[in-house]
């Protein structure tokens, strides 16, 4: 009896779950869908071609799919009955979904900067990325672990502007940027990115951790500073540099106010400008909208499914406790 | 090796050096011999000071002048003024606040909600709806945007098409004044809060099984010792969440630049979008310097606030 | 000397005029800098013009840097592709960045760059390069969009405007006779939109709209209705909002009504979907809106990309009797030079070797533009295009905006007011009495 309740709370909690879980996951599906949806397609038996990509209702999955197969199983029929002409008819319908099915990613790569934009998403996020995991590391394992005037000091002021929202230091980070001359730069992007001071803060709370003892045995053996650094600190601190490291990267990948600023030539942007760009364009059509949204979504997704329970401890070590 | 063993170091900051009180030249021989320490800091102290602490700065100073682009004057409180009575500033301001107070508690209480959940269940299901529920959380806000506003579509938009099932007219959604907010406000609403239900999981984890052994044998059913365990020991993470998502939420920007524009009207006007047009549309770069302090200290009071109330009930 | 005399000779070769320039060019040397002497790079922002056959778009201005170069060594061309969409609040943010190009094309009347940014003196005026002989062939209107207080801070390349869109094939499956000669009042306008909103498969469901556009600051497709009965935003001498007069709050309500009582313009008539709304005329797979107004570039589009059997009409006359259109004046402006009096003549004399009469007729072959030269004009580029040339005919027809330096702002109060009108939430009078309150502020 008491087993039997239990199991039914189970089942309501899964399908309260999986709704929910539905429903945060939609947006995501409706992005590839529309991107693989068949955009125009006329059989014989209609008056004038039809898009499924703004069709109402909603098609809910890519029609290119069930057609093909229609076509498909059609062809083979035309085939065994020995009509040449309908099995190539039908073979030709197939080879135009699929054509279309993929169209809009081939012309983002072909007619608009995608690939460049792709390129530069990757590289400022991988180059922002290693730096702060140097920087910060460097700059946390001596907040932990060093005493030296001054130290407290400087921990607080970095620390307190944590609290400061970035959109204060909009105008005059511009200002900054232009008299540096780095307008529409790629450095305008990489410099106040690696100025970020969540990651010192989380690097210091990781390297509190590392036994003392040890490097203090790297010391006696007369390692330098440097070199306790790089062969003690950095492997030990592997876990909290994996989780900072997702984050940068993360949070570079998807910037977008500060890109739209300071971005001016289109074989600069980054994915999100690109795709604002896109969206603004008149001649972009939906399909092909959601197609650049794929492209920026799938790497993300990729380095979320590889690297999740960093994710985890990331979060959690973020949070910790003042 | 004068100085405090190196294995003695009290933990967490919470150590106050004794330097102070030595005199100067013994401050000058301990920077010295620490040179090293100060290597290892510089690149981000060099990064720090121009990027960050310089601008802090330079903001308050500009949210005083009336810049221009060859020479700026002074103003005094000119723009503080201007900031108060602009129609569309306190219109930002009600919009910015509304969407807060809705977002935040329901973000909150459902991830409380979902994570709890989530935490009965075996550990491959755990994993499996933990990655469900953080994957919208990890794309960018652009394409999340993007679709958002193709879903609100007047014609051939999906929540037109369900209201539809139901005999309802469709709705134009983003293009009234009267739905447009509160169709953003679900949007975020319909945005698993991915943070929030990570680190409930998290701090789930750590709370100890014999609290809950002990309040079974007290006869508590799974819902109170929810309630009157889990809960008031989660409040360390409510707070940290409250905190969080409330100054993520006042910062609420790249939804209103995809989606509407802060229109119709300014029915959808949020405070940054509105520092982000006064600055790079209008370049009226101190007027909205002084926009953004006032954004700065209505996140300082809000937190705050939070800070005491969620604290002090404890 | 010789590749002095070279290079005047390229000058006046690219102007197209004789002794004047060359006069001109001796006599001012001193003063103005001498573009031989300068060593250096110059930067050019553009936007994306039509394609080649490998699909480039930036293909006119990088064949025209080739040459330039080529001719002048020592002179670096350094060109930032910009989009369109973006270049009015891109230009705006790197004029406030003082990250300015030396070179963009602007369409001064529009809100990009403004009397504001000419008062402050980040853009060069062109005086000293550009003589009254040379303005001589350069339309006269193109000529004032660019002429603030006495001094001329661009050299216009084009003129656009907006026109009427029909779709033919629409208006035949409705059996409505499309205008003659494109010329139609507003009530002529009216029964062919609600003729044209039908409901093809009879569903309940309306499948074509008559007429749909969008309203947004900083687009203007929709004004020329506003005009109709004679009105306009600002008086004479821009102190005073005036598009509170009532014919002009009946030409906005008559507009709004086209969907809120007559139903002949879809949901999101009014909108802010700039994209979405030219998707809904022209895409193959759409084509839910019989008749949109657009800029020229959009006559192109019809033409190229997205073929459709289309013709150009005017907007209706209203009360005023003579139909209106807003029409902008593109061209090449310089940006503030700090000092170095060689680098603005090379700026100054680049501008003109892409601004001569043989690329604009180029560009207006191609590019869906009108010419803002005189003699491009006479050697007739739309004699295989009736449609733009119809479209070329409407010129006279162009009101300006106001140039007022706070413009872009007066806009915007106007812009958000209006979105109001069309969602249905305030009437005409109302939004309008609203935004005369704003906008009376701003002109103080």
């Amino acid at each position: 009896m008491k087993n039997q309740s239990k199991r039914v709370n189970k089942l309501i909690i899964y399908v309260l779950l999986t709704i929910f879980a539905v429903v945060s996951l939609l947006p995501l599906y409706w992005v590839f869908s529309t991107s693989l949806q068949l955009s125009s397609y006329q059989s014989e038996d209609m008056e004038r071609p039809v898009s499924y990509v703004d069709s109402n209702p909603p098609k809910l999955y890519p029609m290119g799919i069930p057609l093909y197969f229609e076509h498909w199983g059609e062809a083979r029929e035309a085939d065994k009955a020995g009509n040449a002409e309908e099995e190539a008819y039908h073979r030709e319908m197939m080879d135009h979904i699929v054509d279309n099915t993929f169209s809009s990613f081939v012309s983002l790569f072909q007619k608009h900067d995608v690939g460049k934009w792709f390129f530069n998403s990757v590289y400022i996020s991988v180059v922002v990325t290693v730096g702060i995991l140097l920087i910060d590391s460097m700059a946390g394992y001596v907040l932990a672990k060093k005493k030296f005037p001054g130290r407290n000091l400087i921990f607080w002021i970095i620390i307190s502007t944590m609290m400061i929202p970035g959109q204060v230091t909009l105008v005059p980070l511009f200002i900054m940027v232009g008299n540096l001359n780095l307008m529409d730069t790629h450095w305008a992007l990489i410099l106040p990115d690696l100025s970020m001071v969540f990651g010192v803060f989380l690097m210091r709370q990781f390297m509190y951790s590392i036994p003392d003892e040890l490097l203090e045995a790297s010391r006696m053996d007369g390692a330098s500073e440097w070199r306790t650094y790089w062969t003690i600190v950095l492997p030990l601190a592997k876990p909290g540099l994996a989780a900072l490291g997702i984050f940068t990267f993360m949070n570079v990948w998807n910037s977008f106010l500060w890109p739209i600023i300071v971005l001016n030539s289109a074989e600069l942007y980054t994915l999100p400008v690109g795709l604002k760009t896109l969206q603004d364009a008149n001649l972009a059509s939906f399909k092909l909208l959601m197609s650049g949204a794929a492209v920026a979504a799938i790497p993300m997704i990729i380095v979320f499914i590889l690297f999740q329970r960093y994710f985890v401890k990331g979060l959690t070590l973020g949070g910790v406790k003042e | 090796m004068t100085q405090v063993p190196m294995g003695a170091v009290p933990k967490k900051g919470e150590e106050k050096l004794k330097i102070r009180k030595r005199s100067n030249q013994s401050i000058w021989k301990q920077m010295k011999k620490n040179y090293a320490a100060y290597l290892f800091l510089l690149p981000k102290l060099v990064l720090f000071t121009l990027f960050v602490a310089i601008p802090v700065l330079w903001a308050f100073v500009l949210s005083f002048q009336e810049y221009k682009i060859f020479g700026s004057e002074f103003a005094g409180l000119q723009n503080y003024i201007t900031v108060f009575q602009s129609a569309a500033f306190m219109a930002a301001l009600k919009n910015t606040l509304l969407f807060t107070i809705v977002t935040v508690p329901f973000g909150v209480i459902t991830a409380l909600i979902g994570a709890s959940m989530i935490f009965a269940l075996g550990k491959v299901s755990q994993s499996f709806f933990r990655s469900a529920f953080y994957l919208p959380t990890v794309t960018s806000m652009v394409i999340i945007a993007m679709v958002w506003r193709w879903m609100y579509n007047y014609d051939f938009g999906l929540f037109n098409y369900i209201l539809g099932w139901f005999g309802v007219d469709p709705i134009n959604w983003l293009g009234q004044s009267s739905t447009a907010l509160w169709a953003l406000i679900i949007m975020q609403c319909l945005i698993p809060f991915g943070v929030g239900i990570i680190m409930y999981l998290a701090s789930m984890g750590s709370i100890s099984n014999a609290l809950y052994e002990a309040a079974k044998i007290d006869g508590a059913g799974s819902l109170k010792q929810w309630w009157h365990i889990t809960v008031p020991l989660l409040k360390p993470t409510t707070l940290y969440l409250v905190l969080l998502s409330t100054i993520g939420s006042f910062q609420v920007f790249t939804q209103i630049i995809m989606m509407t524009g802060g229109g119709p009207g300014n029915a959808t006007e949020t405070l940054v979008h509105l520092i982000y047009k006064t600055g790079f549309r209008d370049f009226e770069f101190g007027l909205a310097a002084a926009q953004s302090v006032v954004l700065f200290v209505i996140i300082l009071i809000f937190s705050v606030i939070q800070f005491r109330v969620l604290r002090h009930d404890e | 000397m010789s590749k002095m005399f070279r290079k005047s000779v390229l000058t006046v070769a690219s102007v197209g005029l004789a002794a004047g320039v060359l006069a001109g060019c001796s006599s001012e040397a001193e003063e103005t800098g001498s573009a031989e002497e300068f060593e250096g790079t110059i930067t050019i922002w553009d936007g994306p013009r039509w394609p080649d056959k490998d699909d480039n778009k930036f293909h006119w201005l990088e064949q025209k840097i080739a040459e330039y170069e080529e001719a002048n060594e020592g002179i670096e061309i350094e060109m930032v592709q910009v989009p369109w969409a973006e270049m009015g609040d891109k230009l705006g943010v790197a004029i406030a960045g003082k990250g300015w190009p030396d070179i963009a094309p602007v369409d001064i009347s529009g809100s990009a760059v403004s009397i504001d940014h000419i008062e402050q003196g980040v853009v060069e005026p062109l005086d000293a390069y550009i003589d009254d002989e040379a303005k001589k062939d350069f339309y006269e209107n193109a000529l004032d969009a660019y002429t603030y207080d006495g001094k001329l801070y661009g050299i216009p390349n084009s003129i656009t405007l907006h026109t009427m869109l029909l779709n033919l094939d629409l208006f035949e499956e409705a059996g409505v006779t499309p205008p003659e000669n494109g010329k139609w009042t507003y009530d002529e306008f009216l029964s062919a939109a609600k003729e044209l909103t039908f409901d093809r498969d009879d569903d309940g469901k309306t499948d074509v709209y008559g007429f749909s556009t969008y309203i947004m600051p900083g687009y203007y497709e929709a004004w020329p209705f506003f005009y109709k009965n004679g009105g306009s935003p600002l008086n004479e001498d821009m102190t005073e909002f005036t598009f509170d007069d009532p014919e002009t709050v009946q030409a906005i309500q008559d507009l709004a009504d086209l969907k809120l009582t007559e139903n002949a313009a879809p949901e999101t008539h009014g909108g802010n979907d700039v994209g979405g709304t030219f998707q809904a005329w022209a895409n193959e797979e759409q084509r839910t809106v019989a008749m949109q107004p657009w800029a020229t570039w959009a006559i192109g589009a019809a033409q190229g990309a997205y073929p459709t059997n289309f013709m150009v009409a005017e907007y209706p006359a209203g009360d005023a009797e003579e139909a209106k259109t807003i029409g902008g004046v593109g061209g090449w402006t310089m940006f503030h030079q700090d000092g170095d009096a060689n680098k603005k003549a090379a700026v100054a004399d680049f501008m003109q070797f892409i601004s001569t009469t043989d690329e604009q007729v180029t560009m207006a072959q191609n590019y869906g533009v009108f010419p803002a030269r005189i003699s491009a004009a006479e050697k007739d580029p739309f004699a295989e295009n009736p449609e733009m040339a119809r479209a070329m005919e409407m010129s006279e027809q162009v009101v300006m905006l106001p140039r007022h330096p706070e413009w872009r702002k007066i806009d915007e109060a106007i812009q958000t007011e209006l979105q109001l009108v069309f969602n249905g939430e305030k009437t005409a009078e109302q939004a309008m009495a609203d935004a005369k309150v704003v906008v009376d502020g701003l002109l103080e």
